[in-house]
């Protein structure tokens, strides 16, 4: 009996962990938003369903192989951030003084406008794709089953798992050893210092999202492909668990980020033997509220600022 | 002053001769039935743009929950109505009185959060209280909703048609608006307008930031809870998805169209939210397209509002007589 509940135990925090890696290519998408501009990009759900209906157009089309698949779906993505960026951030950004870093009500134009984007860009796409969830060809779905002794595997989470990492650590080469990502930790450190050394800030932005977006949409094909639908109202639920996870992570700490979407990811699946899944949304939102109460600044953030 | 002062007067009753006249006149000559549905949820949300402005636009906390109080309000309602059967004169105040409860538990641990923090909170517990609706089945019956909710009656009155529904959800929303707007234009609203602007300043000017938030969201949780109670007498079903992320954020949106601190603007925003898209039904799928570009053009090229705080704050005090006038001391009002 022991035996089993084990199996079933590391089957689920198997599960919970390749729940959690797509929590946290999202998530970081979020972080390096955040963490640059200190506004909240309500339109990144959007970026990880146009990455998952990219993805399947290309599959459908050409059938090309996953690797392929994923890098064209990235391009995609990190398109769709370049040009949300410009539509909905640039026109109300003023980088030019403290107040104007600091103004609230900024902040809350740039918020909105994104959500608009975001409404305007789902119902879009549910107009084209149709509401309902899209068939996937089978050959495509990564649900090959791999058993290793009583834990039963599919290849998507393998998958999911290698991607996952290897994205991660490409993101950490990226900002701890290029030149794009030094002058995105610059900016975000301090946007009016960067511009004074001479960094182009609107250029380091753009490449911020384009970087948060080609992993937000990657994690779109890949639990597409994975969960085998893909639908236009996708990217809410995972959109919100992420922002949980930047939030949990202390809101610009990347790291943080990833190591809260992990327990969240985990926390959900083991959730699921002692609850019905219905209530396993709750976790989620509970660990947050918890977390603002308890650590406002994050499981990880500094103390940059009051909360 | 008798002129000055009897001025202000008629020009609210004007406006109340305007709602409960001359709308539901024009609504009776479109052809009834239907316009007179739009036109109560478009009190309903009137009702709840005007609750929200007040916690989101005068005193600056940024509520992203708030579908969850009226959710709230309208489950209190429901069941009150049909397990306990009481009245809608009982209903209404009790929908209020929950709301407000829960968003009193919600606010003392939370209210020391600021910016966006204290939104993703109410993000938090907003979906919380949406996915307790979808879950608790033996109490709330789940997703299955609430059905046969009775129609309103007061004292003996049947109000239970879609007119009578207007005229309550009217009511209501008179009654919210009036009591927004006189919170709003006063000093106690200056003290919220304080806590926005900085609240540690206005703590150091002898204000207790933390009661007057936990206040400010009390008052706008009871009356969108009463909102709730009046949707869920009107529509006499409800189910949890009346009460997702989704409206939270079109609340909001209704705000910020109309301008964040302004009464005026909420009432507006509201009403162009909920009218646009019927008004659009000829262009059938494209509608929800259309509201998210109205809303984008909006924060782009009107980023106060349609009509901003300021100008709001000297209409209500010009035209509606609204609190501190020169000729009145100073003093809480």
């Amino acid at each position: 009996m022991p035996d089993i509940f084990d199996a079933y135990f590391a089957q689920q925090i198997i599960n919970g962990i390749s729940l959690g890696l797509v929590y946290a290519l999202v998530a970081i998408g979020f972080t390096l938003i955040f963490g640059i501009l200190n506004v909240v990009n309500f339109a990144h759900g959007e970026i990880y369903t146009v990455g998952a209906f990219a993805g399947l157009l290309l599959i459908v089309g050409a059938a090309p192989p996953l690797l392929a698949v994923v890098l064209f779906v990235m391009a995609v993505g990190a398109a769709a951030g370049v040009g949300l960026e410009r539509l909905a951030f640039r026109p109300i950004r003023r980088f030019s003084d403290e107040a104007s870093l600091k103004s609230r009500a900024m902040r809350e134009a740039t918020l909105l406008s994104s959500l608009a984007v975001s409404i305007v860009a789902r119902e879009v796409m549910a107009h084209v794709f149709g509401g309902e969830m899209r068939i996937i060809p089978q050959a495509a779905l990564l649900q090959d089953v791999i058993t290793v002794g009583p834990l039963t595997l599919t290849n998507g989470n393998l998958i999911i798992f290698g991607a996952s990492v290897v994205m991660l650590g490409g993101l950490q080469f990226m900002l701890y050893r290029t030149r794009v990502g030094l002058s995105i930790r610059a900016v975000s450190n301090n946007v009016l210092g960067a511009r004074h050394v001479g960094i182009d800030t609107n250029r380091t932005i753009v490449a911020t999202f384009a970087i948060g977006s080609s992993l937000g949409a990657a994690a779109g094909i890949l639990v597409g492909l994975y969960d085998g639908n893909i639908y236009p109202y996708m990217g809410f639920a995972p959109g919100i668990k992420a922002f949980v996870a930047m939030v949990m992570g202390g809101l610009s700490s990347i790291p943080g980020a990833v190591i809260c979407a992990l327990l969240l990811g985990i926390s959900e699946s083991v959730a699921t033997d002692f609850l019905s899944s219905g209530w396993k949304d709750l976790i989620a939102y509970g660990l947050l509220v918890v977390t603002l109460i308890f650590f406002p600044q994050g499981l990880f953030g500094h103390g940059r600022e009051r909360v | 002053m008798a002129v000055n002062a009897s001025k202000p007067l008629l020009r609210q009753l004007g406006l109340l001769a305007v709602l409960f006249g001359a709308i539901p006149g024009g609504l009776a000559l479109m052809g009834g039935g239907y316009p007179f549905q739009i036109g109560i949820t478009a009190l309903i949300f009137v009702t709840l743009a005007v609750s929200l402005n007040l916690v989101t636009g005068t005193a600056g906390l940024l509520s992203l929950g708030h579908a969850g109080f009226f959710g709230i309000g309208a489950y209190a309602a429901a069941l009150a109505a049909t397990k306990l059967h009481w009245p809608f004169l009982l209903t209404l105040p009790f929908a209020g009185l929950v709301a407000a409860a829960v968003g009193v538990v919600v606010a003392l641990p939370t209210m020391r959060l600021i910016s966006i923090y204290f939104a993703v909170a109410t993000l938090g517990v907003g979906e919380m209280i949406h996915v307790s609706l979808l879950n608790w089945v033996s109490f709330t019956r789940g997703p299955m909703g609430i059905r046969s909710i009775p129609p309103i009656e007061v004292l003996g009155f049947d109000l239970s048609g879609v007119v009578g529904g207007y005229y309550v959800a009217a009511t209501v929303a008179a009654l919210a608006i009036f009591a927004v707007h006189r919170l709003t234009h006063s000093y106690y609203g200056n003290a919220l307008r304080s806590l926005r602007e900085d609240d540690q300043c206005s703590a150091a000017m002898g204000l207790n930031p933390v009661r007057l938030k936990v206040q400010a969201f009390a008052v706008s949780c009871a009356i969108a809870g009463m909102a709730g109670a009046v949707y869920a007498h009107t529509a006499s079903f409800i189910s949890p998805d009346s009460f997702r992320f989704e409206e939270s954020i079109l609340i909001l949106a209704m705000v910020v169209v109309g301008g964040l601190g302004s009464v005026p603007g909420a009432i507006i925003g509201a009403i162009l939210l909920i009218v646009l898209p019927e008004l659009l039904r000829g262009i059938g799928d494209f509608r929800m397209i259309a509201v998210g570009t109205f809303m984008f053009l909006s924060i782009m090229f009107l980023p106060k509002g349609l009509l901003g705080e300021a100008s709001a704050i000297s209409l209500a005090r010009r035209q509606l007589g609204a609190a501190w006038r020169g000729d009145i001391g100073a003093g809480w009002k």
